[in-house]
């Protein structure tokens, strides 16, 4: 797979995508779009519903066929297509997942924190698969689900732009007829959306800083090796473990540096070319976590103890070389394997009262500043939420989705370490640490 | 390493079970609500500590002194410290570290571990089952900002295990509840707490929900490995990680897998405050404590565990001693609560006592009149827990209401 980066990449990378309802007929509800950061409206078909798109074109507005998208759910999408965007189909509605317990409690995997839909997995393999390319994520209510209100809707936007991404929003029937109709409520969901939007088209240059890792999770995440690839991606991801993705497709994701341990996912044995990059990034002193199935193809010196039940740990130069005793099944325990293999001594945060968020980290061009994004999937605010840094930032700026202008927060000292206590928020902060 | 010797060197654990059933002779004869007269008394060591800065070291050095000296309980041994890190590690009462407020200490915990180094432990274990996780000790700690090195470097050979599975272990070790016991008659653990000599609890001081309050004994109801205990358990055999919590011993909703033994009487009471208190005593019956230690100098009232009725609260109390029934009674009064009182009484109004179970099972006595306090008076360190916290409804969790009838097997 060799990514090429068509022409309208750049135009298309303003575009602020909307779905239009096919229920909306009448060019008047254009007016719902005036002055707002969404300039690209999304029809199943231009022909039917023709004055609106006239009407819409000359508003200024983009308009698209959806045909012309090239729209495909993740293992089609096509990433060579010379589209503007990456448009990828068929992803969860991003939430907490509500169980049928007897208190109406969350649902909640085995660790106990609660059981979170988020695409942002997505977005990062999409980025790698297609560097520098607008992704674009389609999902939608489905038929079960629980009506959206205004918080889901802003959680669903704000999912996706922290993972570098746009929604391409698609609002559930009942609120469609109701905006149509002038409902108030509808309304005022509608305008925090638009707020939501605004905040981030205002920050669309955090998008062009690179994501950090601590471990870089390595899988054609095709073919056999989808389910196992991408899941490891997605739950790895619910437990606070920031990874990069590298591809064995794109070469040019082959990058090591920087990252503590290596994941190898597949059972294919890697190219000659990558097992000796994965070498030697061991021998350089990190940690090479490979598949029962390779325990042959990579031999680890002497025997280290390992924290984890069921790897054979060695070391392997300056670094190590964790081989499981068995085949990898279940991408939940794999995550938690790797998760208490690489511990947490290089994560960059430890975050306290975050378990319903979801954590993203990424470094500026010039590596001065970092840009730590939390997205709250509960519509009640996130109280109390601290963190401590492993790096001395000089300084840190709080956006919120509420504040007009950052706040700077400072370290507070607790127990010899400094920490930052944010204040109550909805849905999403953002820190900007700058050194 | 088996657990040939008691920190006294005065019976092995096979005599202890021995003796244990020569006493369930006697005591069968007897109805359990009059075995509480003979039941062994031990003095508790009770002090004031301001914080966990350097004061705390020589006040704990005082109180193991007050109480024996930790030489004849630990030199040569291996020692066994359950501390209690009990829900999710990066839960925080507002902005304060868990330690403050829901966790054993960290300082506190090192500070045992420095003295019983001094005192000639020849191995320090740290055992806790975290919350529905395999993942090791250290790294739980880590994920509450905790550097487990401040225990490392505090004492030659200290070590942690993750309890809540086999671990480290080939098998689980088969504990009988000496008496026959009130819930189970015997609990299948991880090896590691059998490989001791000497098993201390380091409770935190806190009110519970489904027992009533939270100390020494309580402490050991997370000895209990999920894998066979926890809600995920399968049916046949131990599952090799644990999927779940401890709910099926708070509801009585099923039984454990069918290779440990099931509860005694299925068709007991389903409901949380008749089985968890029971489960308790049964567990400190069945794995005997030999030093409990309770850290009241920072703590939370309202529930036990990081929640909206938790209130930071700073009672500057610790509490020390070799039998945990007697410790907890101290511990209790200095709540403001009556260690006699039973169901219906605070701080048990929807729960029975552990304290009395324990104490049924000839554990210890929890009568105060028997136990000699030595450093403070209880009566000047009483720290009113209920009226230090917020005034919340006092109600059963959901999680502790009857739930149907027990399947078999």
């Amino acid at each position: 797979m060799s990514p090429q980066i068509p022409d309208q990449v750049s135009s298309s990378d303003k575009l602020v995508p909307f779905r239009w309802p096919s229920a909306w007929t009448d060019p008047a509800l254009l007016r719902l779009f005036a002055g707002s950061p969404i300039n690209c409206l999304l029809f199943e078909s231009l022909s039917a519903a023709k004055p609106v798109v006239d009407a819409a074109r000359a508003a200024g507005l983009t308009v698209l066929e959806w045909s012309s998208l090239g729209a495909a759910p993740l293992a089609e999408v096509k990433w060579n297509s010379t589209a503007g965007q990456i448009a990828i189909t068929g992803l969860a509605w991003p939430r907490i997942k509500l169980s049928a317990g007897r208190s109406a409690e969350v649902d909640a995997g085995p660790t106990g924190a609660p059981w979170i839909d988020s695409n942002s997995w997505v977005a990062q393999l999409a980025a790698v698969r297609a560097p520098r390319r607008p992704v674009w994520l389609g999902f939608e209510t489905a038929k079960d689900d629980p009506v959206p209100g205004a918080a889901d809707y802003t959680i669903a936007i704000a999912d996706s732009a922290a993972a570098g991404a746009r929604w391409m929003i698609r609002l559930d029937d009942g609120l469609s007829k109701a905006l149509a109709a002038g409902d108030a409520r509808a309304q005022k969901t509608w305008r925090s959306m638009l707020a939501a939007l605004a905040f981030f088209e205002k920050h669309r240059g955090w998008t062009g800083w690179e994501p950090w890792g601590s471990v870089g999770i390595l899988s054609s995440f095709a073919g056999k090796d989808e389910f196992l690839g991408q899941e490891t991606l997605n739950l790895a991801a619910r437990r606070n473990l920031l990874y990069r993705v590298i591809d064995r497709s794109v070469p040019a994701s082959h990058k090591l540096d920087g990252l503590r341990a290596v994941l190898y996912v597949d059972n294919d044995s890697p190219s000659p070319a990558l097992k000796t990059k994965l070498e030697s990034f061991a021998r350089a002193g990190g940690m090479l976590i490979v598949p029962h199935a390779l325990a042959a193809e990579f031999s680890g010196e002497k025997p280290i103890e390992c924290p984890v039940a069921g790897y054979d740990l060695r070391s392997f130069g300056k670094g190590s070389l964790a081989t499981a005793a068995r085949d990898w099944d279940d991408p939940f325990f794999l995550a938690a394997d790797v998760r208490s293999l690489v511990g947490r001594r290089y994560d960059p945060f430890t975050l306290f009262n975050a378990t319903s968020l979801w954590e993203h980290f990424s470094v500026a061009p010039d590596g001065r500043s970092g840009l730590l994004q939390l997205v709250g999937f509960t519509s009640r605010p996130n109280e109390s939420v601290s963190l401590a840094s492993a790096r001395a930032w000089r300084s840190a700026a709080l956006y919120t989705l509420a504040s007009g202008a950052p706040v700077v927060l400072d370290p507070v000292k607790v127990q010899g370490r400094a920490e930052f206590h944010l204040p109550d928020f909805s849905y999403y902060a953002a820190l900007e640490f700058r050194s | 390493m088996t657990n040939e010797h008691t920190p006294c060197g005065r019976m092995t654990r096979r005599g202890l079970l021995a003796n244990a059933g020569l006493a369930a002779l006697g005591a069968a004869l007897l109805p359990r609500a009059g075995r509480a007269w003979n039941t062994p008394a031990s003095s508790v060591a009770l002090a004031r500590c301001q914080s966990y800065d350097t004061g705390l070291v020589p006040t704990l050095a005082k109180m193991f002194d007050q109480i024996g000296g930790l030489g004849r309980l630990v030199k040569g041994k291996t020692v066994a410290i359950k501390i209690n890190l009990t829900g999710d590690p990066d839960g925080r009462v507002g902005y304060l570290p868990i330690g403050l407020t829901t966790w054993t200490n960290p300082t506190l915990i090192a500070a045992t571990i420095h003295l019983m180094g001094n005192a000639g432990a020849r191995r320090i274990r740290l055992l806790e089952s975290p919350w529905k996780s395999v993942e090791p000790v250290q790294e739980y700690m880590a994920a509450a900002g905790w550097d487990s090195a401040i225990f490392t470097s505090a004492a030659a050979n200290v070590e942690f295990e993750n309890t809540n599975f086999l671990g480290q272990g080939t098998k689980y070790i088969r504990f009988p509840v000496p008496h026959g016991g009130h819930l189970f008659p015997a609990f299948d653990l991880n090896h590691s707490y059998e490989d001791c000599d000497v098993f201390v609890s380091i409770a935190k001081m806190k009110e519970h929900q489904t027992a009533g309050i939270t100390l020494s004994m309580k402490n050991c109801f997370g000895i209990t490995p999920c894998t066979i205990y926890g809600d995920g358990a399968p049916e046949d055999e131990p599952g090799l990680v644990p999927l779940g919590g401890r709910f099926p011993i708070h509801s009585g909703s099923r039984q454990p897998p069918k290779s440990s033994l099931p509860e005694i009487d299925p068709n007991s009471p389903r409901d949380g405050g008749y089985r968890v208190p029971r489960c308790v005593s049964d567990l400190v019956a069945a794995r005997p404590i030999h030093l409990a230690i309770i850290d009241g100098i920072e703590s939370q009232t309202g529930q036990e565990t990081v929640g909206p009725m938790a209130k930071h609260v700073t009672p500057h109390i610790l509490v020390a001693g070799i039998n945990p029934v007697c410790v907890d009674a101290v511990g209790a009064a200095v709540m403001g609560f009556d260690p006699m009182a039973d169901r219906g009484k605070a701080p048990f109004e929807f729960c029975d006592s552990t304290l009395r179970l324990a104490e049924e099972l000839g554990v210890g006595t929890r009568d105060l009149k028997r136990i000699e306090v030595i450093g403070a008076r209880i009566a000047d360190l009483v720290f009113d827990f209920r009226k230090a916290g917020y005034p919340i409804p006092r109600e059963v969790p959901d999680h502790d209401r009857p739930a149907p009838p027990a399947k078999k097997g």
